[in-house]
């Protein structure tokens, strides 16, 4: 049986990397897919891919800083499938610079996207859920919130954030029956490392992971399945840390 | 036999009977380990009667001769353990320090944390052997926030959090996961018991999501954390608590 049938996912950044592994996860489950993309060509290559295993999903151009972007991006969803059961806020940047040279554009830029993203469309989404008495919203943050991230402060503050909102959102929507939790991958096997590290040293910090390899994709897809599902009913403001025991919390 | 084994430790209780019947459904052959014998039996017939099977042991887990009794008779029959569940415990004692004696205090210390190691240690050197295995410990709330009236047992659960991220990384190298569930108030008769019903709402009220668990999504938690969809998770606490901790 499958356990997100009938059910709508917006996932924002599922274009590629973990996004994508997550919309095709959550679709393998059932659930009608929204890819929400500031890549409007990679959206539609992941809408594609469902679509050819069986499943339904809606691309669209979202810029999650942008708040207008956002509340299309829900109305586009209303539209096509009248309901949003589940929300995954994934979409994030990671830009480096040390805290001395960081442009305030820089960090107003990666605070919007991460953090600031991840508000926007859960604002954007809860009033249905309100109405429907049901929703999950699963926003990832990422082991740099627990350990800082040196040339990263930007992206380990709004990681750091996204956990503080969401145990905050998580006891204004519990009365409600709505849940609201956080994954944290550790290093993924996925182009966001390669942006500031070299194929060598992203597999070579597999020898201090103590399940022995990187995260793939794959990993955070089951436990995105369980914080989405009724098998997660009861779990809410939690943060799930899926990272080979390389930080635990 | 089944294809894959589980052994339980209070396995008959009232998560322990939420626990053992939802990992029967996902293909496990379970061991209910319990000290209460009527109820392990019981819950050992309530999973015959659907097909599943099951076998009833009773021991006292602080003994560590009852324990390596226990397992060496299960190796001797299934050749291996798939998932160790460690849920026996309970608060046992409750007492203001002042008054809580030595021996009630290792009593619950012994009965939470040691027969969490005992039982761990009896399953890690095959587990680590065949390269794959899953333990799942039970911590609590109260591991988190501490509890008045209740040193012992917070300080034990507190304690399993530990041990356990211990044993992970131990672990991890051969292939083999430990995490760690904490319940919050859960809506068991031992728990239930203690209150009036109007407590007990009252209780349930104090919940962010406005109720207590059910035994049941403490069987989904363990149900996931013994699955292959948490194939990266280890070292881990989850928390199943309705929002009324978070860490």
């Amino acid at each position: 049986m499958k356990r997100l049938e009938q059910r709508i996912a917006i996932v924002t950044g599922a274009g590629q990397g973990i996004g994508r592994a997550i919309a095709l996860g959550l679709a393998r489950e059932g659930a009608g897919i929204v890819i929400a993309d500031i890549n409007e060509k990679s959206a539609n290559k992941v809408k594609n891919e469902i679509e050819a295993a069986g499943g339904s999903a809606l691309a669209i151009h979202a810029d999650v800083s942008n708040e207008n972007s956002v509340e299309a991006m829900v109305e586009k969803t209303l539209e096509a499938f009248r309901r949003v059961d589940i929300l995954v806020n994934n979409a994030g940047i990671f830009p480096t610079s040390s805290v001395e040279e960081m442009s305030e554009a820089d960090w107003d830029r990666v605070i919007g996207t991460n953090l600031i993203g991840a508000f926007l469309c859960a604002r954007a989404v809860v009033p249905k859920f309100l109405k429907q008495g049901t929703g999950r919203i699963i926003s990832f943050t990422s082991g740099r919130a627990f350990q800082g991230a040196k040339n990263g402060a930007h992206y380990a503050a709004s990681k750091a954030g996204i956990i503080g909102f969401s145990k905050s959102l998580a006891l204004e929507l519990a009365p409600h029956g709505i849940t609201v939790n956080v994954i944290c991958p550790g290093i993924t096997d996925t182009a966001q490392p390669r942006g500031h590290q070299t194929e060598e040293q992203i597999y070579a910090q597999a020898q201090r992971i103590p399940l022995g390899r990187i995260g793939q994709p794959e990993d955070l897809v089951g436990p995105a399945i369980f914080l989405a599902s009724d098998a997660a009913s009861f779990v809410t403001g939690q943060t799930i840390l899926v990272n080979g025991g390389s930080i635990m919390w | 036999m089944a294809d894959k084994i589980a052994i339980v430790t209070g396995g008959a209780g009232g998560i322990g009977r939420a626990v053992v019947t939802r990992l029967a459904r996902a293909g496990f052959g379970i061991f209910v380990v319990d000290k209460n014998e009527k109820a392990g039996k019981e819950t050992v017939e309530l999973l015959r009667e659907q097909d599943h099977v099951a076998e009833f042991y009773r021991v006292d887990l602080q003994y560590k001769t009852e324990v390596q009794d226990l397992f060496q008779t299960i190796y001797a029959k299934t050749k291996r353990i798939d998932a160790l569940v460690n849920l026996a415990g309970g608060t046992l004692h409750k007492s203001p320090i002042q008054d809580f004696s030595l021996s009630d205090w290792r009593e619950v210390i012994n009965v939470n944390l040691k027969g969490t190691f005992l039982c761990c240690q009896a399953v890690l050197k095959p587990m680590k052997t065949r390269k794959e295995g899953i333990i799942i410990n039970t911590s609590s709330n109260f591991g988190i926030t501490g509890s008045g009236g209740r040193t012992a047992y917070a300080a034990a659960k507190a304690a399993i959090i530990a041990f356990t991220k211990s044993v992970a990384v131990e672990a991890a190298p051969f292939g083999v996961r430990a995490n760690v569930i904490a319940p919050g108030l859960t809506a068991t008769a031992r728990v239930m018991t203690g209150h009036t019903e109007t407590e007990w709402r009252k209780l349930g009220k104090q919940i962010p999501m406005g109720r207590a668990a059910d035994p049941k999504d403490i069987a989904e938690a363990v149900n996931f954390l013994s699955s292959d969809e948490s194939a990266y998770i280890t070292g881990q606490l989850l928390h199943v608590n309705g929002g009324m901790v978070f860490t």
